[in-house]
């Protein structure tokens, strides 16, 4: 194993080892580069397959998906866009390109 | 005679929350320790509550419903409440045509997306009475809404279900049987 071979590990245990320090209150999001108070995400819509809305967010690492209820309760099916598509500037983190 | 029935009732608790723990220990456990995990909460353009979790790696996120599984929001995205008694007859469903000009108006200008629209009654009669009254009044309202092109998205009858008011008075009981109207964006 080369030097370098063996610093890249070392640096990935690391990283490792720092996620597994966050604590158990999960309202912040500590991705590198700084920390963003999870209640200021932006939101998009996708449609599912049978035509019903969800909230998306990609705040540059995580993703998050939640339904889109009416005050009964009841899945909202807005007809904003065809099923399977996402609409909307949900993308929201400047300081991360997510690839995924 | 109560502290005597009282006691019995004591006993007889006691007695099952033994048999629960002989239970517990065998097959059923009610409660695992667990790992913290606290959210914080998200509100959605709507105005409604979401929980949501970061824990470093994944994010989670989910609708912040009461056990009824009714959403907890902030502001409702309730744009129209029509009282019935305006709009209806007595145990009809018909809608005369001032109340047509009224809706016909109201959708024209609303300007949302979408509609869902979702009728009330009081508690008089029966609830299956009810539900079938307040579909048919919503059914009303929809069609004139889908007359000057509104989307309509969803058309509900709740009956008695859902009161706004008492129905011990007259006035709660006119509260009540409404048609509301959702505006989606």
């Amino acid at each position: 194993m080369t030097m370098t071979k063996g610093l890249v590990l070392l640096a990935a245990a690391a990283m490792l080892a720092a996620c597994d320090q966050t604590p158990a209150d999960k309202s912040v999001d500590y991705h590198w580069g700084g920390t963003q108070d999870l209640s200021d995400l932006r939101a998009g819509i996708w449609v599912d397959p049978n035509g019903c809305d969800h909230w998306i967010i990609d705040d540059g690492v995580e993703g998050y998906l939640s339904q889109r209820l009416d005050k009964f309760g009841k899945p909202v099916c807005s007809g904003v866009a065809e099923p399977n598509t996402a609409v909307g500037d949900f993308k929201g983190a400047a300081e991360i390109f997510d690839t995924l | 005679m109560e502290a005597v029935g009282k006691g019995i009732f004591k006993t007889i608790q006691t007695a099952l929350a033994a048999g629960a723990l002989v239970l517990g220990g065998t097959a059923i456990r009610a409660e695992q320790a667990g790992e913290r995990y606290i959210p914080t909460i998200w509100v959605d353009p709507d105005g409604c509550e979401h929980w949501v979790m970061d824990d470093g790696a994944e994010g989670y996120m989910t609708p912040h419903v009461r056990r009824d599984g009714t959403p907890v929001c902030r502001q409702g995205n309730l744009c129209g409440v029509m009282n019935s008694d305006q709009l209806f007859a007595t145990d009809k469903s018909y809608i005369g045509p001032a109340g047509q000009q009224r809706l016909r108006k109201f959708f024209t200008e609303a300007g949302a997306r979408g509609f869902v629209i979702a009728g009330h009654t009081d508690s008089r009669a029966s609830d299956e009475y009810n539900m079938a009254l307040s579909l048919r009044r919503a059914n009303a309202v929809a069609g004139i809404a889908k007359s000057v092109g509104a989307n309509v998205i969803g058309v509900r009858g709740y009956g008695e279900r859902m009161p706004r008011a008492t129905n011990a008075t007259a006035a709660g009981m006119q509260q009540n049987r409404r048609v509301e109207i959702i505006c989606v964006q």
